[in-house]
């Protein structure tokens, strides 16, 4: 039964946590809209946290370049499982209009595995919502797959 | 045996009262914040998912300290529910706390450390302000044991008002609440991440997450004890004490160590003092 | 009996005399756990046969006793006048002159030689031989191999060992003969023996600044050896009496008399090392830690406190308990704000073990029965719990070279039984369910009924005793790297370490026994009562034994659950992400690795020792002024 409940609860406190990996600041604009009272994300139990040990969904802006990508590695290593990533943007999810500049190594999923990608330049704050929901989705079933 | 079942209770309501405690914080505050909030029942949630998170640790004194903390809090709303010596609940509720920075002192980790020691200096504020407020009960009841209470026909509040206010400061810092909360809060975004728990992670988290549900049940029970002989005036009194607390925080912005330390040495310990004065001059 | 009593004096001093003249460092460690061993079982005997109404003793190869005890206090003085004159101190001249010359006008003209019983023991005495005997013998045979390694360092060419030893045995003795002491003279004369031996001890480096300290030491000393003739004179002017038990029975009685004891509690304070007189006890940290360890625990500054403790019915009800009520509050309160401001582990012992005295200080002035078995409660727990850090502290420092808390940060990776011992002798000090934290949970219970400033006080001293204890907890916790080598200590270490905190833990929890069976015939009446293995008081309940279960199950069940660590992943530390390979380091600038690095808050600009200390001295002086011109 607590094993159970457990699992319903995942669903409903997914903290996040948002690294801003090279991005021009605008869908993490964004992503903090998601906070205002307008989308009030915590009504889902969403918190914004500013750890990776206690998150449990990554928010990654931005292209990577090869100074960050690293540090991405690292927070995404250091979030205990299970644990979702959402690309947020153009850039998050392909590396958008910089993805052939010589520092840029990409989209996300370069670096680490990405479960869901929200596109938009920027995104909106309803579909990065949307994008979190789905993520959570993803995982519930990837916690189902595992066992 | 009636102590017991008591003690049963507490062990087992506490942190489900606590947690709901939470819950009703958070939702008030996003009504403060015209927002709607979370579900009420959101920090049993929390605490459940991160019961089930993967089991990360920096090293093994983070284990052993998650644990104590949760032990040591329970244990003191157990002896505040067997109705024992203030002074004694006090002292255990202070072994959870060393321990909890302990486990935050024993990591490399720059947020943590300085966590650790900013918590320290809250322990450092709100002591001696519990310490005279329970002199202060004894002054009254004639004994520092809560069972001594119910012989009393006033309630407490009339002869002690000066130190409910100051017990004022010690629930805001326990609560972790703004302005005091620079030690850790309940929000994720501080300049210190978050603070002396940053590196507990995962289950351990949750059960920090606990303790201090127990925490808060034993300072909001400590509040309660002021209005004993009416439940109904004591609820009003409680709940009007934490409304106070989350308006407060609010309203407040995150002050620093050197701050707090002046308005609760001064203003705490000066209401304190004022009120036993007054109570060995009776 | 009285043999009992002879061996409990006079063997140290007779090991003492083997210890100086058989230059054999086997023959000395022989002797040394030897008699640690028979003084112990002989504290255990005297125990065993339960408190003993005042006894005489006989003379010694024919010359009277109290006759020798005049000569050797006379041949004391001069020892420490020639010691003044040599290091020209003209304090120590003039302290050690008045002494000479007041007592020579007290022995000859003043005093009618009637035989009075030299010897006593009741409760009191009884733990105090029990620490003495029992903690004291530990800390020596913990010396045999601490000095070993010390000289190590010095390159000496003849070994000062046999000295050393000499002085720490002659301060066993000399400490149970003061506890002993029915007979008032007697008890100056092993005063004045405890001030000689201190002075020895702290000087036995000779480095310049040990030599110093030690001076420092002596004319504080001195000064109260001054105070404590002034208080036997002005005591026996009134009462004409110079037996203890019946000074105490009689209570206080007149002006002159009260004032007395005032003065004797003022050598009770120089030599408990209260404010304004604590620089001695700081600076006797420059002596080898044994020294240290001795001093802190079980003999010298325990010396203050008792004095003051057994003259505690001389002066119950009077301004003056007042007086001393509020002085060992201040102390407690000022010595636990300089230990905030400290990073030297030795010092915050010092500061610590300063104001704790001054808490027993307080709890003699408080006078009630709560707090005079408050008081003994935390003479005993402190003495086993302090001895046990300073030799903690000794350890590490001849390991890592350093008595920095700050440079124990992580030392269980490298000395992880030493810091788990260190770790648990500071829970014990300032945690429940232990045994000092009882004592002074009896001590604010019993504050409540004496007045606002001593709770106040005490309140606020017994907050700032827990942060500067709880960081250097925490930080001596750290992550042991896999196959790192385990540590290993020499058996005359090992034991006396195992000893002591096994002795911590385990009397702490038996404490309601020990309450019942030492504690609660001391005083006329009891104010506890024990049932359910837990202390009642009308003011409160300590339930130690249920606490100690549910606690220590829990302990016991986090330890097993942290023991299974391994089925954890293992994480570095939050580091925005920039970790190097090692933990804890971060990738910085340039590429480059920054170590990690941390420290405590001093709070310098709160708890700052340089500022502090005048303005603390200064009210202390105040204080104590008002205490004595009070009593008048």
């Amino acid at each position: 039964m607590f094993g159970s409940f457990i699992k319903k609860s995942r669903a409903k406190s997914p903290w996040i946590m948002h690294f801003d990996c090279g991005s021009c600041n605008g869908c993490d604009i964004e992503v903090l809209a998601c906070l205002t009272p307008l989308y009030d994300v915590e009504r889902f139990g969403i918190i914004n946290v500013g750890n990776p040990k206690h998150a449990d969904v990554l928010l990654v802006t931005g292209t990577v370049n090869h100074r960050n990508k690293k540090v991405l590695k690292n927070i995404y290593d250091q979030m205990p499982e299970p644990k979702a990533v959402i690309a947020i943007g153009a850039c998050g999810t392909s590396g958008g209009v910089f993805r052939e500049a010589y520092n840029v190594v990409g989209g996300v999923d370069k670096v680490i595995p990405v479960d869901v990608y929200v596109p938009g330049c920027p995104a909106k704050p309803e579909a990065i919502i949307d994008g979190v929901v789905a993520g959570l989705a993803k995982f519930a079933q990837k916690v189902e797959e595992a066992k | 045996m009636d102590t017991l079942i008591l003690v049963i209770i507490g062990i087992v309501a506490g942190p489900v009262l606590g947690g709901l405690v939470a819950g009703l914080d958070r939702r008030v505050t996003a009504w403060f914040q015209s927002r709607q909030g979370p579900p009420v029942t959101q920090p049993f949630f929390d605490v459940a998912k991160l019961l089930g998170k993967e089991r990360t640790v920096v090293n093994q004194w983070q284990i052993l300290c998650a644990w104590v903390y949760l032990i040591g809090a329970a244990t003191s709303v157990a002896l505040l529910f067997a109705q024992a010596d203030l002074l004694l609940i006090f002292f255990v509720q202070a072994v959870g706390a060393v321990f909890l920075v302990m486990g935050a002192l024993a990591v490399k980790s720059p947020y943590s450390q300085v966590g650790a020691q900013r918590e320290l200096l809250q322990m450092l504020a709100y002591e001696p302000v519990l310490v005279l407020v329970f002199v202060g009960f004894y002054l009254v009841t004639g004994s520092f044991s809560l069972e001594a209470l119910w012989a009393q026909e006033t309630p407490l509040l009339a002869k002690m008002p000066l130190l409910y206010l100051a017990l004022g400061f010690a629930l805001t810092i326990k609560l972790r609440k703004s302005p005091f909360d620079f030690s850790t809060s309940h929000h994720g975004h501080q300049e210190l991440v978050k603070g002396v728990l940053t590196e507990y992670s995962g289950p351990y988290l949750g059960l920090v997450e606990i303790a201090h549900w127990y925490e808060t049940i034993l300072v909001l029970g400590l509040c309660a004890m002021f209005w004993h002989t009416n439940v109904a005036i004591m609820a009003v009194l409680v709940i009007l004490t934490y409304l106070v607390e989350i308006l407060v925080d609010n309203t407040m912005a995150r002050m620093t160590w050197r701050w707090m330390l002046k308005r609760v040495w001064l203003l705490g310990m000066g209401l304190s003092i004022v009120n036993l004065i007054w109570l060995y001059a009776r | 009996m009285s043999n009992l009593l002879l061996l409990l004096i006079l063997l140290p001093v007779a090991a003492a005399l083997v210890c100086y003249f058989v230059r054999s460092s086997a023959v000395r460690s022989m002797t040394v756990v030897a008699t640690g061993v028979v003084l112990a079982l002989a504290a255990l005997g005297l125990l065993a046969q339960g408190t003993f109404e005042p006894i005489m003793v006989g003379s010694f190869l024919g010359i009277g006793s109290d006759f020798l005890i005049s000569v050797l206090d006379f041949a004391l003085l001069g020892v420490i006048y020639y010691y003044g004159f040599k290091h020209k101190s003209l304090l120590i001249q003039g302290f050690t002159l008045a002494q000479a010359v007041l007592l020579v006008w007290f022995e000859v003209f003043s005093l009618k030689h009637a035989a009075v019983p030299a010897l006593a023991g009741d409760q009191l005495t009884l733990v105090m031989v029990l620490v003495i005997s029992i903690i004291g013998s530990l800390i020596c045979v913990f010396a045999i191999p601490y000095m070993k390694k010390h000289e190590g360092h010095q390159h000496l060419e003849k070994s000062r060992q046999p000295r050393f030893f000499f002085f720490l045995m002659i301060f066993l003795g000399a400490m149970n003969g003061l506890v002993l002491s029915n007979n008032i003279l007697w008890m100056y004369f092993f005063f004045e023996a405890t001030t000689l031996c201190s002075f020895m001890l702290i000087g036995h480096d000779a480095t310049e600044i040990a030599t110093r300290n030690a001076v420092r030491a002596l004319w504080m000393n001195a000064l109260g050896g001054l105070a404590f003739v002034v208080g036997m004179m002005l005591i026996h002017f009134e009462t004409g009496l110079i037996d203890i038990s019946a000074i105490l029975a009689g209570g206080p009685q007149g002006v002159v008399m009260v004032t007395g004891v005032g003065f004797l509690c003022l050598a009770g304070f120089t030599k408990a090392a209260q404010v304004p007189f604590q620089s001695w006890l700081l600076g006797a940290m420059v002596a080898p830690t044994p020294v240290s360890a001795l001093l802190h625990s079980s003999t010298m500054v325990k010396a203050g406190v008792f004095v003051i403790l057994r003259f505690a019915p001389a002066f119950a009800g009077t301004f003056l308990s007042t007086g001393v009520a509020v002085c060992g509050a201040f102390t407690f309160v000022a010595c636990a704000a300089l230990g905030v401001g400290q990073s030297n582990g030795k010092k915050i012992l010092a500061y610590s073990t300063v104001s704790n005295l001054g808490l027993i200080i307080c709890c003699a002035g408080i006078n009630t029965p709560l707090a005079l078995t408050a008081a003994l409660m935390l003479i005993l727990f402190h003495a086993v719990s302090k001895s046990l850090l300073f030799l903690c502290v000794g350890t590490i420092e001849q390991n890592i070279g350093s008595r920095d808390i700050e440079d124990m940060r992580g030392l269980y990776s490298r000395m992880p039984r030493t810091a788990l011992i260190t770790i648990i002798g500071i829970l014990t000090m300032m945690l429940p369910p232990f045994g000092v934290l009882l004592g002074k949970w009896m001590a604010i219970e019993a504050s409540a009924d004496a007045n606002i400033f001593v709770v106040v006080m005490l309140a606020m001293g017994s907050a700032m005793m827990v942060v500067y204890l709880a960081r250097w907890a925490g930080s001596m916790m750290g992550t042991r790297e896999e196959g790192t080598l385990s540590e290993s200590q020499p058996l005359l270490t090992s034991v006396p370490l195992l000893t002591l905190c096994l002795g911590a833990v385990v009397l702490s929890a038996a404490s309601p026994w020990i309450y019942n069976s030492l504690l609660a015939p001391w005083l006329g009446s009891t104010p506890f009562t024990v049932g359910f293995g837990s202390l009642e008081s009308a003011h409160g309940t300590f339930v130690v034994v249920p606490l100690f279960l549910v606690l220590g199950l829990g302990l016991l069940y986090a330890v097993r659950a942290a023991s299974g660590y391994r089925k954890s992943r293992f994480t570095p530390p939050y580091m925005g992400g920039a970790n190097s390979s090692v933990s804890g380091n971060y990738v910085g600038p340039m590429n480059g690795e920054v170590e990690f690095s941390a420290g405590n808050l001093y709070l310098d600009e709160l708890f700052a020792e340089s500022k502090l200390t005048p303005a603390f001295n200064a009210l202390a002086v105040a204080l104590i002024i008002l205490m004595l011109g009070g009593a008048l």
